[in-house]
């Protein structure tokens, strides 16, 4: 009777929710830093912000799709079993939900909120009420958010990890483990935004972005590599469990997609161009073919990080 | 003195089956079970070759745990263990996002498509309340399962588990399970 339950829909939805946490913790971080407005992080701040709201939106349909009867999600708000991840999980993401959104608002450029409630029809005039300058809110709003966006971030990861009868995710790594990958895909979206936006990146945010995301890849790193000993060192049904990526199905993307092209690579090549900016005060690289190569390759390292964990979990079971 | 609360627990003689299926199509009829799902089961096993061979049948179902991995990970509370120890499904609580049919180290659960909602043996728990057997245990003719209050000392169950050798399958999945297999 053994089946895949949970599959792309779920997959999806852990990298998109992780990815908003990550956008929302790089754009909070930015703002708290924030000196003035024409301080360096001011892009990333904003963008962070204004993007955030929005693969968290995708993936909530996407779980509601996943659910046996979609119309039955409001359930999930009926009830609240502190025992449950899920039931944390979604409490949760309905609170980060409304916070980034609040946020986004705060960080909407004045032109943009001015062309909306132009255009607004005279029906919904009294709409025009909330037609104000929030700015102010930005770092209050930020600091709320920043405890929801690791919640968030965290909770993809004890979802699985909780779960005692499958030994592939039922370990105390799981969740760290999709946080930093979380956060470190917040930075590569945040980095790709700024490239291809309107006006080149300034030195300072992309400094930030990378020191942030070689951080974020290298903790990932070295809590992939204590899941795997710690593994081999436990008991037989964990060990058997890892063989799923050690000569198992999974051992390709595993290993060459996800920890190979997805982890390692992008994180080389961003110690490598952030380093003379560092060490000797030289010039900071920039190419921006490569490091949109870069970006990407983050991503995907995200998203493949979430495809093994939930297809191996699920194939591992106490004999 | 305080009642002492009912346990129901199931106690199966596994060396008595004879893979005949009448569990299965017992309940099948009494809980509308969908064909291509099930909520027993029989694991065979066939081991050696012939003509020295082994073949064993061992029934299975929801074993009906203590500490239940699949009411803790409910988010709805759509799962839960009644006072008698039975864990049941209340359908109409339960969302379909079959977290507890990953969290069961058992399977012991199925995703029903037509109503999207879980299913899985509730130890026929309206029979139960009328005071009858299981369909399973009533059906099943080398008559391997007992089924009781094992926390009544004068149940049948309680005397088997007190005298006689058992195992539990997956104890160290950690839930506590309540089908006892006699050795």
């Amino acid at each position: 009777m053994k089946t895949i339950e949970w599959g792309f829909l779920i997959v999806s939805y852990l990298f998109l929710g992780g990815l908003s946490a990550g956008l929302f913790f790089a754009s909070g971080l930015a703002a708290l830093l924030q000196k003035n407005e024409q301080s360096g992080t001011d892009r990333i701040a904003r963008f962070g912000a204004l993007l955030a709201p929005l693969p968290v939106a995708v993936g909530c349909l996407l779980l509601v799709f996943d659910l046996g009867k979609w119309y039955r999600f409001y359930k999930l708000f009926l009830h609240f079993e502190w025992t449950s991840p899920m039931s944390i999980g979604a409490w949760l993401l309905l609170a980060f939900s409304v916070v980034s959104l609040l946020c986004a608002y705060a960080w909407v450029p004045q032109e943009w909120r001015e062309r909306f409630f132009a255009a607004l029809p005279p029906r919904l005039a009294f709409l025009r009420r909330v037609n104000r300058d929030f700015s102010a809110w930005r770092k209050p709003l930020a600091l709320i958010g920043l405890p929801m966006a690791v919640g968030v971030g965290i909770y993809t990861g004890v979802l699985l990890g909780a779960v005692q009868s499958r030994p592939f995710w039922n370990t105390n790594l799981v969740a760290q483990m999709f946080l930093f990958s979380a956060l470190s895909s917040g930075c590569a979206a945040l980095i790709l935004t700024i490239i291809f936006s309107k006006g080149s990146p300034e030195v300072a945010e992309l400094r930030l972005l990378y020191m942030l995301d070689i951080c974020f890849l290298a903790l990932e790193f070295f809590i992939v590599v204590p899941y795997m000993i710690h593994g081999q060192l436990s008991v037989q049904a964990v060990r058997e469990s890892l063989h799923l990526i050690l000569g198992g199905p999974f051992t390709v993307v595993f290993w060459v997609f996800f920890l190979g092209l997805g982890l390692l690579l992008p994180l080389g090549i961003e110690i490598r161009e952030t380093m003379p900016a560092l060490l000797r005060n030289g010039r900071f690289h920039y190419n921006k073919h490569l490091t949109a190569v870069t970006a990407v390759l983050v991503l995907s390292g995200g998203f493949l990080l979430r495809y093994v964990f939930v297809f191996a979990g699920q194939m591992s079971a106490f004999k | 003195m305080a009642a002492r609360a009912k346990r129901y627990a199931l106690v199966i003689d596994a060396r008595k089956c004879i893979n005949c299926k009448a569990c299965v199509v017992a309940c099948r009829a009494e809980n509308g079970v969908p064909l291509g799902k099930s909520r027993n089961w029989i694991n065979e096993e066939i081991r050696g070759e012939y003509p020295r061979l082994l073949a064993t049948f061992e029934p299975e179902q929801c074993h009906h745990c203590q500490d239940p991995a699949c009411v803790r990970v409910c988010p709805t509370g759509a799962s839960r263990q009644r006072p008698d120890g039975v864990v049941v499904i209340n359908q109409s609580d339960c969302v379909g996002c079959r977290y507890c049919m990953i969290a069961c180290p058992y399977d012991a659960r199925f995703f029903r498509e037509d109503s999207g909602v879980v299913e899985k043996c509730d130890l026929c728990a309206s029979r139960l309340d009328r005071g009858e057997l299981p369909a399973c245990v009533e059906t099943c003719p080398s008559k391997l399962r007992v089924f009781g209050d094992m926390n009544d000392p004068s149940s049948d169950i309680a005397k088997l588990l007190a005298t006689r050798q058992y195992r539990v399958k997956k104890e160290e999945a950690g839930t506590n399970p309540r089908i006892f297999y006699l050795l």
